[in-house]
């Protein structure tokens, strides 16, 4: 079918906020090979087949905003700590921008011992002694880099593939392509911990060019879920609906008179935002979950915790909802203050997450959902292995700058292969060397785990297929070695 | 030209595919959507595989690296690439089988065709200037009200349909009324209208006029253009913070108001500054591209992010103005369009040389004051200041040529407070090592008795222009002592301060008495070699030396990086730097200063060009700002042809090449988006792409007569355009139809049937208010913050919060909600309001269930409903009248009785509930039956008919 026949084939009104952008997205998808099936624009989250079988048929992304040193998790530098309180050589210092280190810092030990564990031996340091029990699990990348050194720009990039706002987000994407497998829950759903949105805003979890609808709803873990979900004082369930079917007569009689399809559309809408309310608050409600449940958590129902959104990923899991992301904020380790301090504010933020993280693998696993959901845990970049002179000066409390050239990222279930440890970073953790992986690579990754073809999934705008994996950065591959 | 003309009339319909047996071909209907559909991926501006390109003619009939001729006119059998796509041979098969389908037997049958003809080339239609197309003969000509109807119904015609028949006068009212202003037409509005007893074409006029002369009218069509401003009232990263820069959404409204002509409201908005004897407006106005993000993170690079900032500019200004894809520009040349990779950068070269640099205060702002007096006062002071500025800089630089010899002064010891310092032979010092903020040198200078003046000379470590900036180096304090043959040391005075340039932050000339801002150097970043020269007091006396002591103390990326010198030497002459009249002119702007001062007002950030140090714009090799290539020039486009000016072209010449007649694409693409903004849909659909990639124009000569009226007959006026849109028989059509007609034409290319939108975010708030009785009128001003949920605003670092506005400034039109990048008002995002971080060209309307859940749920609405209920029930009567009285206002008729009834029931059986529970009446404005109104209102609201038009 040329491009000319498609524009005139029947279909409703608003097709191409759906699917493409005019003829552009036409012939753009066509010359892709093939790009995802048209949508229909009363159903724009209709489950969708990806390109091949799915190995994570969902995601939970725990992202640790402000970015947690690897130094002292995951990356063991014995050499680094026999450097300790050396000047930093200067070949480390040729041509790099940093946000806070001035002139000629000094080299900083990792602050925590490590070791082995598990069958797989997976180096990891005290701080996380419940992830250590399920060490078998993750699949750890040690060999992450990118391009940013602030935090907005790389967060960015780690959820839009981009650095400047704008751009589509990770779980947009997902449901852009896969679809959402529960009618009655947004299909990307998002929550914050840690007292602060993420330092990108709502951006990493816009949008971005894609149509309004994939953006990620954030729900809080205290209060009303969603916003505007309960019905308001005075209209108990029952008045809503009757309320609700009274609007359906008139909106049936509009829809008649104007021949309108975006009429059917919007009366289906304000069911599905009827059982919504009623899903949602289910989903939401911690309280039905067991106290031996609550206790492998770490969970106290009503507030705002971590662990307390690691159980709800869980039960949104359950439900089938395609993309949960959470973000913890805080893991900003410079040292300025006793909060970002490695020795001190640091040490609780891994307390904070540790045994979340385990009972969630744990839990997956136990309900059989481990198989097919899939787990990643990181920050935006890394920390450097100086410890951070911040106006040239010794600081009170220990911290690291930002290292946009080496971090750790971890992933587990959904087709990653468990119980390894893929990439290295150099002997000071500096830089990574081998198997080096950009976020791009990641995107590529976790959307073939997804069953995408990164290049084949587009959108196409102004002229150009965008893509997750950025049309920008040709070289972005799918790392198998991540995989089962 | 000619040819496109012709092609104009020849398709009446577009998309009738291709050529009828006979007929030439036409290059933009027939051959260019082939090769941007098959070849240009590979084969364009990008990627030329084999050396073969198909987006210049000249490339394309020249040979490729096989040595064969790709297209060889008149000879179909000689071009390699007739024989490329019809070889059965797979290796050598184009498309290449894993690229793409091997092209159609038509397809190639009108590639064969072409090349038999010559290949004749044409450029792409919106390159083309628009010339006014012959109205098209129609068999219904009583329908034709205004020109365009003709365009649409002779399309129509020829496709076998017909127009729908006119909206009533209800209908027509409340979407003429909505489109224009963005509110409702009142019940008073609507009674003028039905009791007039003019004409058809008199009566709507008079409506038309009335809306058209509106306040409101402003506040809509501001909208839209905030959309494309990316207008808001934050930074837009990390902390996002306050931006201070409503008065100039402000002047968008008022120039909306004022139907200023597009050409100057283009002109002052893009090089407002500009202009002579600017005024207090003008300055405002060139706000609009200061609408790009800041990033105030700690420790980010204030280069960077001003460079994503000019780059957003441009691309802003060519999707804006131009409809074109230009951001591809950046990293390569045009993939499918005529447009090279160095077209970027000299037309990047127009922005990048403003003042502004990303520093965490907006730096440069303009204060703007409401009071036109003090306003005018202000901006000729502000004026003032800068030529003066450039008057001293010429002087000064006058003198120190006048002051020859200079020669180079021995450097016996240089000390730095933190970090090193080393002299190298010849003078020259380089820093090293940790550096803190605030560092402070002493250095000491041999050699320099009888000298008047000393020249510090600073350059970047790298002598290589290419890596240049380099990081930011900036003395804020330069004391000079005079040590005598004892060993004594005396301060020397400073009695002038005379520099290289005057840009930047920080001012070199209060170097001689200190002061806040008082700086010589590179800030935020070094763009190359400088000077500076500090007139003493007198001549150093005999047998003395000379000990310099500079400080360090305006540190650069939000504060956090120093910015030490790293690579200096000085001069000294003993001729006498001639005064030439400096100080009068420095007391003169002393004194305009002062007069600024004195005007207060709200400071806005604005464009300010950087006078006598344009920067050195370089190519980024693929886009990379830390790969530089060769040094650009100033340029439009080469494509678009235009006459060559002597000397630099500016950021004006630019503006008004954008609304000249030599520009084909302005008028075109203002014309499209008036249409979209009425009708739903833009003849280009792709109202952001008019190159090869967008929609075709479904009908150009529709589109072209528009443009050409826009400019010709209403002289840039919207509003004269939008009337004699709104007033034309296309636009009052019904858009009531049967769904057989709906199916026919689903989309509604033919424009058959009359518009019917979904509100805009901003009209669901706004009618709402209108409809309850509760929406202020008030106007401008500082965002408001109408009532929010909780916890949505919890940005790290920052401690702005939602403070609830009270009063009527929680009633007022959405336009001037706040506007906060990372966290968008809910209700409005629901309802596809762009985040605002980046201009938008188009809103994609969508309908999801959480749109529901605003306006079923959000307090706002629901005190809007009671508000509703109060309003429908003060005339008293029965509650079916009640019901009648509030759908009356919504769809201006008498109800129709099931209508009213199915409410009814609705009411019915609410009362009874609330009869028996009084708590739940209470919650929702009182007794049983004021809950229950309150309830039909609260659903009435939700309406298909309320939220369309």
């Amino acid at each position: 079918m040329n491009t000319r026949d498609l524009l005139f084939t029947p279909t409703r009104r608003h097709f191409l906020r759906g699917c493409s952008v005019g003829l552009a997205g036409m012939w753009l998808g066509e010359r892709a090979g093939a790009a995802v099936a048209a949508k229909d624009p009363a159903r724009p989250l209709r489950v969708a087949a990806p390109h091949f079988p799915a190995r994570a048929k969902r995601v939970i992304y725990l992202h640790m905003a402000g970015s947690p040193s690897q130094l002292e998790l995951f990356d063991y530098k014995p050499e680094l700590s026999r450097l300790d309180g050396r000047d930093c050589p200067a070949s480390f210092l040729a041509g790099k921008q940093f946000a806070f280190i001035q002139g000629v810092p000094k080299m900083l030990g990792g602050q925590y011992p490590f070791r082995q564990y598990g069958q797989s031996g997976q180096w990891l340091s005290d701080r996380l002694p419940h992830l250590a029990t399920v060490a078998d699990e993750l699949c750890i990348v040690k060999s992450m880099y990118t391009d940013q050194f602030n935090h907005g720009p790389a967060q960015l990039v780690m959820h839009t593939g981009t650095a400047t706002p704008g751009a589509a987000s990770f779980g947009a994407w997902s449901t852009y392509g896969l679809g959402s497998e529960n009618d009655n829950l947004p299909g990307f759903i998002v929550l914050t911990s840690g007292g602060k949105n993420p330092d990108a805003g709502k951006s990493v979890w816009g949008s971005g060019y894609l149509p309004g609808v994939y953006q990620g709803v954030q729900c809080r873990s205290s209060g009303e879920p969603v916003l505007f979900l309960k019905d308001p004082p005075g209209i108990d369930r029952g008045m809503r609906r009757r309320s609700l079917d009274a609007l359906a007569e008139l909106n049936a009689r509009t829809a008649e008179e104007t021949g309108d399809p975006e009429t059917l559309t919007r009366m289906a809408q304000y069911e599905m935002a009827f059982r919504m309310q009623v899903a949602a608050t289910d989903a939401f409600d911690l309280s039905k979950e067991p106290k031996e449940v609550h206790e492998l958590y770490g969970t106290q129902p009503g507030r705002e915790s971590f662990a307390n959104n690691c159980l709800l990923a869980r039960r949104l899991a359950e439900r089938g909802v395609r993309f949960i992301q959470l973000f913890d904020w805080g893991w900003d380790s410079h040292g300025a203050g006793k909060e970002e301090a490695l020795n001190h504010g640091f040490k609780n933020k891994c307390q904070s997450v540790d045994q979340a993280c385990a009972a969630l693998l744990t839990d997956l696993r136990r309900l059989g959902l481990l198989e097919d959901t899939l787990v990643i845990w990181g920050g935006e970049f890394g920390r450097t292995p100086m410890r951070e002179n911040r106006n040239g000066q010794e600081m009170a409390f220990v911290g690291r700058d930002h290292n946009p050239s080496a971090f750790t990222i971890w992933m587990a279930g959904g087709g990653v292969r468990a119980g390894t440890s893929y990439g290295a970073t150099d002997e000071l953790g500096y830089e990574a060397l081998v198997d080096k992986v950009s976020p791009h690579d990641f995107h590529a990754t976790v959307l073939a785990l997804m069953g995408f073809d990164h290049l084949r999934l587009t959108y196409p705008l102004a002229g150009v297929p965008l893509r997750l994996s950025n049309v920008t950065k040709p070289g972005s591959k799918v790392v198998r070695g991540l995989m089962a | 030209m000619e040819r496109v003309e012709s092609m104009s009339r020849a398709t009446l319909i577009f998309l009738i595919p291709a050529v009828t047996a006979g007929a030439a071909v036409e290059f933009n209907r027939d051959i260019r959507p082939v090769l941007t559909t098959h070849c240009t991926a590979c084969h364009g501006g990008v990627k030329a595989a084999g050396g073969v390109s198909f987006v210049y003619r000249e490339k394309a009939l020249a040979a490729g690296k096989s040595g064969k001729r790709t297209i060889v006119p008149g000879r179909p059998e000689e071009s390699e690439m007739m024989r490329r796509v019809t070889t059965d041979d797979e290796d050598e098969l184009m498309p290449k089988p894993e690229h793409g389908p091997r092209l159609g037997a038509a397809e190639v049958a009108l590639l064969r065709q072409w090349i038999a003809e010559g290949a004749p080339w044409s450029e792409h239609w919106s390159v083309v200037r628009p010339v006014d197309p012959e109205v098209p003969v129609v068999k219904r000509g009583d329908w034709v009200r205004e020109p365009m109807d003709a365009f649409v119904l002779a399309r129509q015609e020829a496709a076998g349909m017909g127009p729908a028949g006119a909206a009533g006068d209800a209908e027509w009212l409340r979407r003429v009324s909505l489109d224009l202003t963005g509110l409702p037409p009142s019940l008073e509005e609507w009674a003028a209208f039905s009791g007039d007893r003019g004409s058809e074409v008199e009566r709507r006029g008079r409506v038309v006029d009335r809306l058209l002369a509106s306040p409101s009218y402003g506040e809509r069509w501001a909208s839209l253009w905030l959309d494309l401003a990316r207008y808001a009232d934050t930074y837009g990263f990390e902390k996002d913070p306050y931006r201070e820069i409503w008065p100039w959404r402000d002047w968008v409204i008022r120039a909306f108001n004022a139907d200023m002509p597009f050409s100057e409201f283009t002109v002052r908005q893009l090089a407002g500054d500009l202009l002579e004897n600017a005024t207090a407006d003008d300055l405002l106005a060139t706000a609009f591209h200061r609408n790009t993000q800041n990033n105030s993170e700690g420790g980010t690079d204030d280069e960077e992010w001003r460079t994503t900032a000019v780059h957003d500019r441009v691309n802003t200004t060519w999707t804006v103005w131009q409809a074109t894809t230009f951001g591809c520009v950046q990293c390569h040349s045009h993939p499918y369009d005529p447009y090279p990779h160095t077209d970027y950068y000299q037309f990047k070269a127009f922005f990048d040389s403003t003042e502004d640099c990303d520093q965490n205060d907006d730096w440069p702002r303009f204060a703007w004051v409401g009071d036109a007096a003090v306003a005018e006062r202000a901006a000729r002071a502000y004026g003032e200041m800068g030529r003066l500025r450039e008057r001293i800089g010429e002087s000064g630089r006058a003198a120190v040529l006048a002051a020859e010899p200079w020669r180079g002064i021995g450097v016996t010891a240089a000390v730095a407070s933190g970090g090193v310092l080393t002299v190298r032979d010849g003078g020259e010092v380089v820093a090293s090592g940790t550096m803190p903020v605030g560092v402070a040198y002493t250095v000491s200078l041999s050699g320099v008795e009888g000298m008047t003046a000393i020249r510090m000379r600073v350059r970047p470590e790298s002598d290589e222009p290419k890596d240049w900036p380099e990081r930011g180096c900036m003395v804020t304090d330069f004391k000079v002592s005079v040590v005598g043959a004892d060993g004594k040391k005396a301060p020397m005075g400073i009695r002038e301060v005379v520099a290289d340039q005057l840009t930047g932050p920080f001012d070199p000339l209060a170097l001689a008495r200190g002061g806040e801002r008082a700086g010589f150097g590179g800030y935020p970043v070094l763009e190359g070699p400088r000077w500076c020269v500090f007139v003493l007091a007198g001549p150093v006396p005999a047998g003395a030396t000379v000990e310099v002591v500079m400080k360090h103390g305006a540190p650069v990326n939000s504060g956090f990086q120093g910015t030490p010198t790293r690579r200096f030497s000085f001069e000294g002459t003993t001729a006498v730097v001639p005064e030439g009249g400096r100080g009068e002119l420095l007391a003169a702007l002393e004194k305009e200063r002062g007069e600024y001062r004195k005007a207060g007002g709200t400071s806005v950030p604005v464009l300010s060009e950087r006078v006598d140090a344009p920067r050195d714009t370089r190519l980024y090799l693929r886009g990379n700002r830390l790969t530089k290539g060769e040094r650009t020039e100033p340029g439009i486009p080469g494509v678009f042809g235009g006459e060559a000016k002597v000397g630099r072209q500016t950021r004006l010449d630019m503006a008004k090449w954008l609304v000249s007649e030599a520009n084909p694409l302005t008028a075109r693409v203002m014309a499209n988006r008036l249409w979209a903004a009425l009708f739903g849909r833009g003849i280009v659909e792709t109202e952001e792409d008019f190159g090869s990639s967008g929609s075709l124009p479904v009908d150009q000569a529709l589109l072209d007569h528009l443009a050409v009226r826009l400019v010709k007959v209403h002289g840039w006026s919207l509003k004269r355009m939008l009337r004699e849109m709104v007033l034309s028989s296309t636009y009052g059509q019904t858009s009531r139809v049967r769904a057989e007609v709906v199916a026919g034409d689903p989309r509604n290319v033919f424009w058959s049937r009359g518009p019917r939108q979904r509100l805009t975010a901003e009209m669901v708030r706004d009618q709402a208010l209108a409809l309850s009785g509760l929406l202020s009128a008030k106007q401008y001003g500082p965002p408001v913050y109408p009532p929010q949920p909780d916890g949505v605003w919890s940005t790290v670092y920052s401690g702005d919060a939602w403070r609830t506005s009270e009063g009527e400034d929680r009633y007022r039109r959405a336009v001037y909600t706040y506007v906060k990048r990372t966290s968008g008002y809910p209700g409005f995002l629901s309802f596809d309001a762009p985040s605002r971080d980046l201009c938008t060209a188009r809103r994609m309307p969508t309908n999801t269930p959480l749109q529901a859940l605003v306006t079923l749920n959000d307090p706002a609405y629901v005190e809007m409903a009671v508000a509703l209920a109060k309003r429908a029930a003060k005339e008293g009567g029965t509650a079916r009248e009640r019901v009648a009285r509030a759908l009356r206002l919504i769809t201006l008729e008498e109800a129709r009785a099931e209508t009213v009834e199915t409410l009814g029931k609705l009411y019915d059986a609410a009362v009874v509930e609330y009869g028996a529970d009084a708590g739940q009446a209470k919650l929702l404005g009182g007794d049983a039956e004021t809950a229950a109104l309150t309830l039909v209102m609260n659903t009435l609201l939700n309406t298909d008919f309320a939220l369309n038009r």
